[in-house]
């Protein structure tokens, strides 16, 4: 059990000059559950191979359980992999691979038996310890790979996408077992997906990354409801948040690109009464309500598109050529084309400086 | 142990039944007659023609028009007998085996261990590789000339022997007792590059990830080595062995070439298919040298059969459950 | 990982590696500097390593075999062959060995399609049968081939060779091409029929592309292969189909050999199997696993 610590972390590849992972600075408690959040070559992959020696840093250091291993071999950093592709190494039993690392280091013959019982009691592999992964089905390929990590008690798992082979509702409940099992053992474990339900569902903290940049780190629900930047803002949440850049003037808010008008109220106006420059201006769809009455909406729309998902409508309305979503129970039905009014929770409305992509607080 | 060869799935895919689609059984048809017939045609009928000829005294160079006599199994009772032939043939036997299998071997050894070498990303590799590679492509008449003419008693292997290396003049092939091992230097300067092109290509299909577990499992290099790499390649390694020794067993243009028909002093160097060459031509006997083809045939194929046995195996506990 | 490795380690690499190189590539150098020498130099007793410091290089072998005409005459040598014989031969060999090797790989594919994608009864019987054609010893083939194709009319022409070294090739192609096509999921190809694309077409699209690499490797193979065959070519196709590799060995005169012009005939002839493998070069690697490498 240990925290692990970057500090500073830079990853450069030769010839390429946009860094991978630029400057990453997190803090992982010790027995946390920590997930690396963010889109197919963010850097979230290359930072966690940083943190297994799998690859080396470019600049900065990482520290686990206070002790620097930037120039340890992986072998050397305490540390399990679980790799997205399980790598069970094909020609040994699933008992051999399991113990695989055990034996590569001469531990005792009880002792290994030993912590094969427990590991295979624990994920239910029991039943095929002696079969080859290559016949299993990917849900016992991926808990056998969960074993050989278990198996050496290790301070820190690091696991890359290891859900993403499964197929949906396998990964629905591999994902409250994984969870569960963290709690279970309290290993530090540093997980990365691009899958924003399992970080949700999963972590203790999410980091989410973009283009190499750390952009928030945070509890899930903080990331949710007070997303720091335009990215994490649009990243996160299904549907995703309805996002129109705005100029500032007379204490409304003019749609740069369409005739989006927005009339604020109180403490949105003293937030934006400094301000400059332009802003994007961002709402939820479940901070939106529908009304078919027109009159009573803060703003006006045409309804362009409708979701129909069983237990919530998603409409798609058209606000002076912007667009904005809004979630409604199934019972308020509107057709397309028709002209509603939209209500807005001013509480929760997000505003972000236009150039710098960074949240604006508002107070209250 | 089944002895067809087992289908191998990538992982996690389950068996599916092959198509049997009626519409569609004509094209399997249509895909394998030309091979069939080509196969069919060219080889069984000299097949057969030979094992005609086998059963018969006759001689092709020397009295053709007269008709082959038949003599029944007589050939093969002198090839195989204690007479002056038959121990002739036995021994030619052992000589190719004294070729054979060291050759075959060191090509092995040599073609994989330079195969890792040439494994890890370096600057220049791709020259290495593919100056590596023209062995292989030359023409075994020429390679033979050169490699006689580098042997030759005033040749420049000698003149570095006595000049450079002090041990004196070698009679490579001259000399009863290096003549095999000339022959085998010779086969492993050219044919080395096949093995270490199927090796090499063996050994970058091994996903990288399967090291990188292993390297988090803190698995010492031989560890790795016998348990990840060894297991993945050796079917591959397998049938390239196989065809090796096929084509070296029957070897003859190289041999030809670099010994003369009689396989150098004392017939030292003599292997089987220059010893059919010599009953064949030299002799004038072709029913005989016909006699002496089947017979290596059969031993060969015999051989053959062990191997895909083996291989077999192999893959067969690779998928067992 | 790329952690530096030990230094002892680096220079063991090298040394081993130089040690590796040297065996491989000193008698190619010889043939090369050969190439190049009189035929005095080629045949002094102290070797001559190094040009224009050992021996003056010349262009004269490579002028003399493209030329066919003899620059240096020479007591006892044989001029072989007609003018612009070896020109003739190696036109040959271009075409035979192109014709045979397309054929070899395009038959050996298909074949090779069939059995693994259609069930085959004696399915591993038929592999081994294709594999023992590759088992005869030359003598059994040569003197009814050579019977053979005399009474076919089939004696030294084109179409005679490349059958006999498409034949000679095909095991290996089948062989090869059949573990390849155990890589390719048959789904690709059933995705495709359902779209409505007959067999056909779905081999054509989606399998042959996926083939590429394999069928280079083979097609290298096979290529090398016919270039060098030189026993059937010296049975057979003496005058107007002859290929190169019998002239290379007449280059071995009855006096002395003429190793300058063999040299530079040799270095003519291996050029274009060069330049064929290095245009393939990609695909070569990739396509010599041929699914008997588990991912």
């Amino acid at each position: 059990m240990a925290d692990v610590q970057l500090v500073n972390v830079d990853k450069i590849y030769p010839g390429v000059k946009a860094l991978a992972v630029n400057k990453v600075n997190l803090s992982i408690q010790d027995g946390e559950f920590l997930v690396l959040l963010g889109p197919s070559g963010c850097g979230k992959t290359t930072t966690l191979r940083m943190i297994a020696g799998l690859e080396d840093i470019s600049g900065g250091d990482i520290l686990i359980g206070g002790r620097r291993v930037n120039d340890l071999e992986p072998g050397d950093r305490d540390i399990a992999f679980v790799f997205q592709f399980y790598a069970l190494y094909p020609h040994l039993s699933v008992r051999d691979n399991i113990t695989f690392p055990l034996r590569a280091q001469n531990v005792a013959r009880a002792e290994v038996e030993q912590r094969l019982a427990q590991v295979a009691k624990l994920l239910q592999i029991e039943h095929i310890l002696d079969r080859r992964p290559g016949r299993l089905p990917s849900g016992e390929q991926q808990r056998v790979a969960l074993g050989r990590a278990m198996i050496r008690r290790p301070q820190v798992f690091l696991m890359d996408e290891p859900l993403t082979n499964l197929d949906a509702s396998l990964r629905a409940d591999m994902r409250g077992e994984l969870k569960h099992l963290q709690y279970e053992l309290g290993t530090t474990m540093v997980y990365v997906t691009h899958d924003q339900v399992e970080a949700m569902t999963m972590s203790h903290r999410i980091a989410v990354m973009n283009q190499g940049v750390l952009q928030q780190v945070a509890a899930p629900l903080e990331i949710y409801n007070a997303p720091q930047t335009l990215f994490v803002a649009s990243f996160i949440g299904t549907p995703p948040m309805s996002l129109i850049p705005c100029r500032v003037a007379d204490g409304c808010l003019f749609g740069l690109n369409s005739d989006f008008r927005l009339t604020l109220h109180g403490s949105l106006v003293q937030a934006l009464n400094q301000y400059k420059g332009d802003i994007i201006f961002g709402v939820r769809a479940e901070d939106v309500t529908l009304d078919e009455n027109p009159a009573q909406g803060d703003i006006q729309g045409v309804v362009l598109v409708r979701e129909l998902l069983g237990d919530e409508i998603i409409y798609l309305v058209d606000v002076g050529g912007s667009t904005i979503r809004t979630r409604t129970s199934p019972r308020v039905q509107v057709a397309e084309g028709q002209t509603i009014g939209l209500r807005l929770n001013y509480q929760r409305l997000h505003l972000f400086d236009r150039d710098t992509e960074q949240r604006i607080e508002s107070k209250g | 142990m089944a002895t067809t060869l087992e289908r191998q799935l990538p992982i996690g895919q389950t068996a599916k039944p092959r198509f049997s689609r009626l519409s569609d059984r004509w094209l399997a048809g249509l895909f394998l007659t030309p091979t069939m017939l080509l196969l069919l045609f060219i080889t069984i009928f000299p097949l057969i023609w030979s094992l005609f000829l086998s059963f018969n005294e006759w001689s092709v160079t020397r009295n053709a028009l007269n008709a082959p006599i038949w003599i029944g199994t007589q050939n093969y009772a002198e090839l195989l007998s204690d007479t002056r032939i038959g121990e002739r043939t036995w021994e030619r036997f052992i000589v190719t085996g004294q070729f054979v299998v060291p050759a075959v071997t060191i090509e092995l050894l040599l073609g994989f261990g330079v195969a890792v070498l040439l494994n890890r990303k370096f600057r220049g590799r791709a020259i290495f590789m593919t100056v590596l590679l023209i062995p292989m492509m030359l023409s075994p008449v020429v390679v033979a000339l050169f490699w006689r003419f580098m042997m030759q008693g005033e040749g420049i292997l000698n003149y570095m022997a006595t000049n450079w290396l002090n041990i004196g003049s070698i009679g490579w092939l001259t000399d009863r007792n290096t003549v095999i091992i000339s022959l085998i230097i010779v086969d492993v300067w050219m044919w080395t590059p096949f093995m270490m092109l199927i090796s090499l290509a063996g050994l970058s299909a091994v996903p990288k990830y399967l090291y990188e577990a292993a390297a988090v499992d803190r698995a010492s290099g031989w560890f790795r080595f016998r348990h990840i790499t060894l297991p993945m390649i050796t079917p591959l390694l397998l049938i390239a062995i196989i065809f090796r020794t096929i084509d070296a067993y029957k070897l003859f243009d190289l041999a030809f070439v670099l010994l003369g028909s009689q396989g150098g002093p004392g017939r030292a160097g003599q292997t089987a298919a220059l010893w059919v060459y010599e009953v064949a031509f030299s002799n004038f006997d072709t029913g005989m040298g016909s006699a002496l083809g089947y017979i290596m045939l059969i031993v060969i194929i015999a051989l053959a059969n062990v191997f895909i046995r083996v291989l077999n195996a192999f893959k067969g506990e690779g998928a067992a459950a | 990982m790329n952690r530096k490795q030990p230094v002892w380690q680096r220079v063991l690499f090298w040394v081993v590696l130089g040690i590796v190189m040297i065996f491989f590539t000193f008698p190619m150098y010889w043939i090369l500097s050969s190439s190049f020498k009189t035929r005095a130099d080629v045949t002094s007793r102290v070797p001559l390593l190094i040009p224009y410091a050992n021996f003056q290089p010349t262009m004269n072998n490579y002028l003399e075999i493209l030329t066919d005409e003899p620059i240096e005459s020479a007591a006892g040598a044989q001029s072989s062959g007609s003018r612009g014989e070896f020109r003739n031969r190696l036109i040959n060999s271009i075409i035979i060995t192109t014709l045979s090797t397309v054929l070899a790989v395009g038959l050996g594919t298909l074949a090779a399609y069939a059995i693994s994608r259609f069930r085959i009864p004696g399915e591993s019987d038929l592999m081994f049968f294709i594999l023992s054609t590759r088992m005869l010893p030359p003598i059994v083939v040569l003197i009814p081939i050579f019977l053979f194709f005399s009474n076919l009319g089939l004696k030294d022409s084109f179409l005679g060779l490349t059958i006999l070294y498409t034949t000679a090739n095909l095991p290996f192609v089948v062989w090869m091409m059949k573990g390849f096509f155990y890589e390719i999921p048959v789904e690709y190809e059933e995705a495709a029929m359902l779209d409505g694309y007959s067999r056909l077409q779905a081999i054509y699209k989606i399998v042959l592309p996926e083939c590429i690499p394999a069928m280079a490797a083979t097609g290298v193979f096979s290529a090398i292969t016919a270039w060098n065959e030189f026993v059937l070519s010296n049975l057979l196709n003496r005058d107007n189909a002859s290929t190169v590799p019998p002239y290379l060995n007449s280059i071995v005169g009855v006096g002395a050999v003429e190793w300058g012009r063999l040299a530079a005939a040799t270095v003519i002839f291996v050029i274009p199997i060069i330049i064929f493998t290095y245009l393939v070069r990609n695909h070569l690697l990739r396509g010599v696993t041929f699914g008997a490498v588990r991912r």
